[in-house]
């Protein structure tokens, strides 16, 4: 058969070249075309509704400015939306400031509590990476209908907390308190307790997860100034940065509320050490958690090294009488007090 | 009692299950704990005084330590492999002389004799019979010598030392270190190896674990391998290293696999099993000393006959096919002929032809019998004398001979270095197929399971081949 | 396959071995049915083995038993069919295994429950044990690998343990069939309502979660006066097992 070889050759990276390009994850033109042909008026609706109400509830006024920079929709379509949006009364024009009306934010709520539902179900019951969970209920807010949000409510047990610790509204709108300060604020030698991370914007949250600060981790505030902020948590120290700090909420605990002053991790410990376990940090979710607290790491439970992998990666502890090996991730997230 | 009720009381948990909050499961389980530890302080003392030396704790600072640990796995692991391949040699060269060779005959020869009609006669025997006597002899000897040495390892606890010592290296491409152990299965038969992947109790890992273990290069294989590398790398180089290269050759292509695996592992955690829950942990429980002929007897009848009859059920019509295509005539062709011919411009694309591609196609119940179909069609499709009739597979006692027929087939070197790809880059056996359904209960993952790595073979043998021809 | 059984056990008043038959596979009409639970390890698979006869393999592994295995024996003249179910550590999650065993246990409603547990680890072993007995009332704990355990310099004082856990409790070596004769004696003395357990309830639970579980157990006894394991379920409702709410609306429990 003559054929030249290159041509062949040719054809075929041609041809992966444009798969690729049509089917890589998050840009490839097959996801972005069926992204577009799904972002309908609706979507773009309830976009705008959340951008109020999240500027409502941080203090920020809306105009119709800031939301064409906020959102990734055609200028035109936007005014159009809004002037639609203003008929329907679900917002009103107050000077060129928006604001939402009383039918607007229960919209809004709705929309809000699909979103943190969808990621309190994508920590519990998938695999998804902590990083995607964001994205994925950025799409599913606008897909569930209401019947289908109260059954995936029923079925996460009503949860009021999100992973990252935002309130999650009830199904009659009803929204619990959040009160904290941000790390940023918290003066040096004030314990605290994190409750809240910040998923948005999505490159100071990446910074946060390789940090592995995990939330519900009590912290006491070691330095804080403009150029960082130095605190310990769970036996480690972390240094962060006034503007990644400031994504990060805290509850100031008072003396008595002060659980455990040597609380530390799992995977800070030595061979030949023994330590009890205090608890699982909130950070280790689902199956994993349930895993773990059936197999004995529970409050109060002898814990040491059996034996330590060639690439020290796993470890077999020695828990009731059992050598069961974890990796390290698992480690960190189980809170000991060494002996 | 009615449906008011139980909605009733069903409301009643969620809003009780809403009051407690997240912790539930963590109190439950902290609870029950604290209960066993009470009593268990009650009835349980132990005497501390006696010292007591412990074996198993010695034994594991040596199977785990840095220095020891990895060298002493694969030892193991060799010896076992080398036991299997060569061992099962002897067993297999009997069977098949009993099985093909002397039964084969007679029972053409008792057909002929109570005038059995030549199409039935050939149905039967030339193509039932003989792909299920080609299974057992190759199939048995070695599954009966890898799964019960196998078993013993299992059995004495040695088994999820491996896996703690490896679960790094697995780890870093999203897969569970007992993959390590369910992959050392698939050397001996997928099918089983993908039985094993029930160790797994992560469903992401063992999905991984399951799709992948087709890239273990498995008993029925190792055969097709050796005997192409013998043929075409040995003869490359002086005759005094023919043996070390084509050894090497075959061992190349088998951690080739074991690469595909972690590779193929990686890319199916980033992007289709990204969402399956994921969790780890792996018990490593106290030295047993395994009872030797109990584990040997079990591992063979659960393990081994359990494999063989399922390959016997898949075989046995795959003979039928292999013998009718070649023996059912569209106008002045068989349908084995044509078939080939209108697969030998895809073939060559891939740097094979079509008789290898078909061989694959009518051979996906069982491995053992792609040498002797390819045999029987390259001497049926080219017309060149040899063989043992039309649409009977055969064999032949020396390699040379063998090679003789494939390079008047118009073999060349690439083709075998491309078949060797292809034998191990190519859907799983429908015996294994069959397997992954009965596991996974799923469609969806049987089919990329099986569609995946014929797919990587495709792309894989068209770079060599186009690579191949560039020089 | 009939095998000697070798124990001081044999020969005593209450254990008749002639009495004993190990029908291996046939478990065709038979009387009682019997489930075998227990951790992995805990060598259930060769308690199995012991009692009827079979050499089912399951290697040195957790959850090796994934497919339930089903076997029998006979004694005077009574037939017990045996359910070995796969090795978990608990009952409250929701793998595979767990689930098989789970369901058996709870629709199954097998006359007598053996757990099979380590003498060595008999702490961690409790867990599961706990669990069952908020199930069901009809078991007995067998004390497996009590060589080990002797090895190790462990002793157990068995008569405190069956009264705490309210069960009767037999220690047994599998692998050397001590203990045997008498398992089967007290398998059948439970079957036959000769021996009535008093189990053990999970006392330790926090007291926010007690008192729930109180409350919608009370209201499910209303609604099924005959449900054995009340509390049980509403720990299962707790944690918003779907499965349980579907086997309710479908009166599968009762």
């Amino acid at each position: 058969m003559n054929y030249n070889p290159v041509f062949a050759l040719l054809i075929f990276f041609a041809v992966s070249f444009l798969g690729y390009l049509l089917f890589r994850p998050r840009n490839g033109w097959f996801w972005l075309i069926k992204n577009n042909l799904k972002s309908n008026e609706k979507t773009v609706i309830e976009d705008i509704l959340k951008q109020l109400y999240h500027g409502e509830n941080s203090g920020n006024e809306v105009n119709i400015n800031s939301l064409t920079s906020a959102l990734k929709f055609n200028n035109s379509i936007i005014v159009d939306v809004i002037k639609k949006m203003s008929i329907n009364e679900l917002i009103q024009f107050e000077g060129d400031v928006l604001k939402l009306t009383n039918s607007g934010r229960d919209y809004a709520l709705r929309i809000v509590r699909v979103h943190r539902l969808w990621e309190k179900y994508l920590a519990e019951k998938t695999g998804y990476a902590k990083a995607e969970w964001h994205d994925m209920a950025e799409l599913k807010e606008h897909e569930l209908s209401p019947e289908e949000t109260n059954v995936l409510a029923t079925q996460l047990g009503n949860p009021i907390y999100d992973p990252h610790g935002d309130p999650i509204p009830t199904k009659s709108g009803k929204v619990a308190d959040v009160n904290g300060e941000f790390l940023s604020s918290l003066a040096v030698n004030a314990v605290g307790k994190i409750i809240h991370i910040e998923d948005e914007p999505d490159v100071i949250y990446k910074q946060i997860i390789a940090e592995n600060i995990h939330i519900g981790s009590q912290i006491r505030m070691v330095e804080n100034n403009n150029q960082r902020i130095v605190f310990y948590a769970e036996g480690e120290e972390f240094i962060l940065a006034p503007i990644v700090a400031a994504n990060i909420t805290v509850a100031v605990l008072e003396k008595d509320e002060i659980v455990e002053e040597n609380m530390v991790r799992l995977s800070s410990l030595k061979e030949n050490e023994t330590a009890r376990i205090l608890g699982i940090s909130k950070e280790s979710r689902g199956d994993n958690r349930r895993r773990l607290l059936d197999l004995g790491f529970v409050k109060g439970t002898k814990i040491s090294i059996d034996l330590i992998s060639p690439m020290k990666n796993p470890i077999a502890y020695l828990v009731k009488g059992t050598s069961i090996a974890l990796r390290k991730d698992q480690a960190s997230k189980i809170l000991i007090k060494k002996d | 009692m009615n449906k008011n009720s139980i909605d009733n009381i069903i409301a009643l948990s969620s809003d009780l299950r809403w009051k407690i909050g997240d912790d539930f499961h963590d109190g439950l389980a902290e609870g029950i704990y604290a209960d066993a530890s009470e009593i268990a302080n009650g009835s349980v003392s132990i005497d501390n005084e006696k010292k007591r030396f412990r074996l198993d704790s010695k034994i594991d600072k040596i199977v785990t330590s840095k220095t020891w640990g990895f060298p002493i796995m694969f030892m193991i692991l060799g010896v076992i492999l080398w036991l299997t391949i060569i061992g099962a040699n002897y067993p297999s060269a009997m069977l098949a002389n009993l099985l093909l060779d002397n039964m084969h005959p007679a029972l053409k020869g008792f057909a002929s004799s109570i005038g059995m009609p030549w199409w039935l006669d050939g149905f039967l025997i030339d193509g039932v019979y003989l792909a299920v006597a080609w299974v057992i002899a190759v199939m048995l000897p070695p599954m009966a010598i890898f799964f019960p040495m196998f078993t013993l390892l299992e059995d004495f606890g040695y088994l999820p030392r491996v896996a703690f010592n490896l679960d790094y290296m697995f780890k870093k491409s999203g897969a569970h270190g007992k993959q390590a152990l369910t992959m050392s299965m698939g050397f001996g038969c997928n099918a089983a190896g993908v039985v094993a992947t029930r160790i797994i109790d992560s469903p992401r890992e063992r999905l991984i674990a399951i799709i992948t273990n087709n890239f273990s290069l498995c008993n029925g294989r190792w055969p097709t391998q050796i005997l192409i590398a013998t043929i075409f790398i040995g003869a490359v180089v002086p005759a005094s290293f023919s043996a070390i290269a084509s050894l090497s050759a075959v061992i190349g292509i088998a951690i080739l696999g074991i690469f595909f695996m972690f590779f193929t592992s990686w890319a199916l955690t980033k992007t289709v099993l990204k969402g399956e829950v994921s969790t780890f942990n792996l018990e490593l429980p106290p030295y047993r000393p395994p009872r030797f002929w109990k584990t040997v007897y079990t591992s063979l009848i659960d393990r081994t006959i359990i494999v063989l009859w399922r390959a016997i059920l898949f075989a046995a019509p795959a003979g039928a096919v292999i013998w009718l295509i070649s023996n059912i005539y569209i106008g002045n062709e068989s349908i084995a002929t044509l078939t080939i011919n209108s697969l030998d411009g895809f073939g060559f694309l891939l740097g094979m032809n079509g008789v290898i591609l078909l061989a694959y196609i009518v051979a996906i119940p069982a491995n053992e019998i792609v040498i002797p179909t390819i045999l029987m069609l390259t001497v049926m499709a080219s017309g060149i004398p040899g063989g043992e009739g039309v649409g009977v597979m055969f064999e032949l006692d020396s390699a040379n001979a063998t090679g003789d027929i494939l390079k008047a087939g118009g073999w060349t070197l690439l083709t075998a270095v491309n078949l060797m790809l292809f034998s191990l880059l190519h859907n799983p056996c429908s015996t294994t197929i069959y397997t992954i359904y009965k596991e996974t209960n799923s469609v969806k993952w049987t089919t990329v399971a099986s569609i995946l790595p014929v797919i990587m073979g495709f792309v894989i043998t068209f770079l060599v081949a186009q690579v191949w021809r560039l020089f | 396959m009939e095998n000697k059984v070798s124990s001081a056990c044999d020969t005593c008043s209450h254990f008749n071995a002639k009495g004993l038959k190990k029908l291996g596979v046939n478990t065709k009409n038979f009387d009682f049915v019997v489930a075998l639970a227990g951790n992995p390890n805990t060598g259930k698979s060769t308690v199995f083995n012991a009692l009827t006869g079979l050499r089912q393999h399951t290697g040195n592994w957790p959850g090796k038993t994934v497919v339930r295995a089903e076997g029998a024996f006979e004694y005077n003249a009574q037939k017990f069919k045996l359910i070995d179910l796969p090795g978990t550590y608990s009952l409250l999650s929701t793998s595979q295994d767990e689930e098989v065993a789970r369901n058996f246990i709870l629709f199954g409603k097998p006359d007598v429950t053996v757990i099979v547990v380590d003498a060595s680890r008999l702490e961690r072993n409790l867990n599961l044990v706990l669990q069952i007995l908020e199930i069901t009332d009809k078991v007995v704990l067998c004390l497996n690998l009590m060589d080990e355990a002797k090895r190790s310099n462990i002793k157990i004082d068995v008569r405190t343990l069956a009264r705490d856990l309210g069960i009767p409790v037999v220690p047994t070596s599998a692998r050397f069939s001590e203990g045997i004769p008498d398992l089967i004696q007290t398998i059948n003395e439970v079957a036959t309502g000769k021996i009535i357990c008093k189990p053990h309830q999970i006392k330790n639970v926090p007291e926010n979660i007690e008192n729930a579980v109180k409350k919608l157990s009370t209201e499910i006894i209303k609604q099924f006066p005959s449900i054995p394991n009340s509390r049980w379920i509403a720990f299962r409702l707790l944690e918003g097992d779907t499965q349980i709410i579907e086997a309710l609306k479908t009166g599968e429990l009762v």
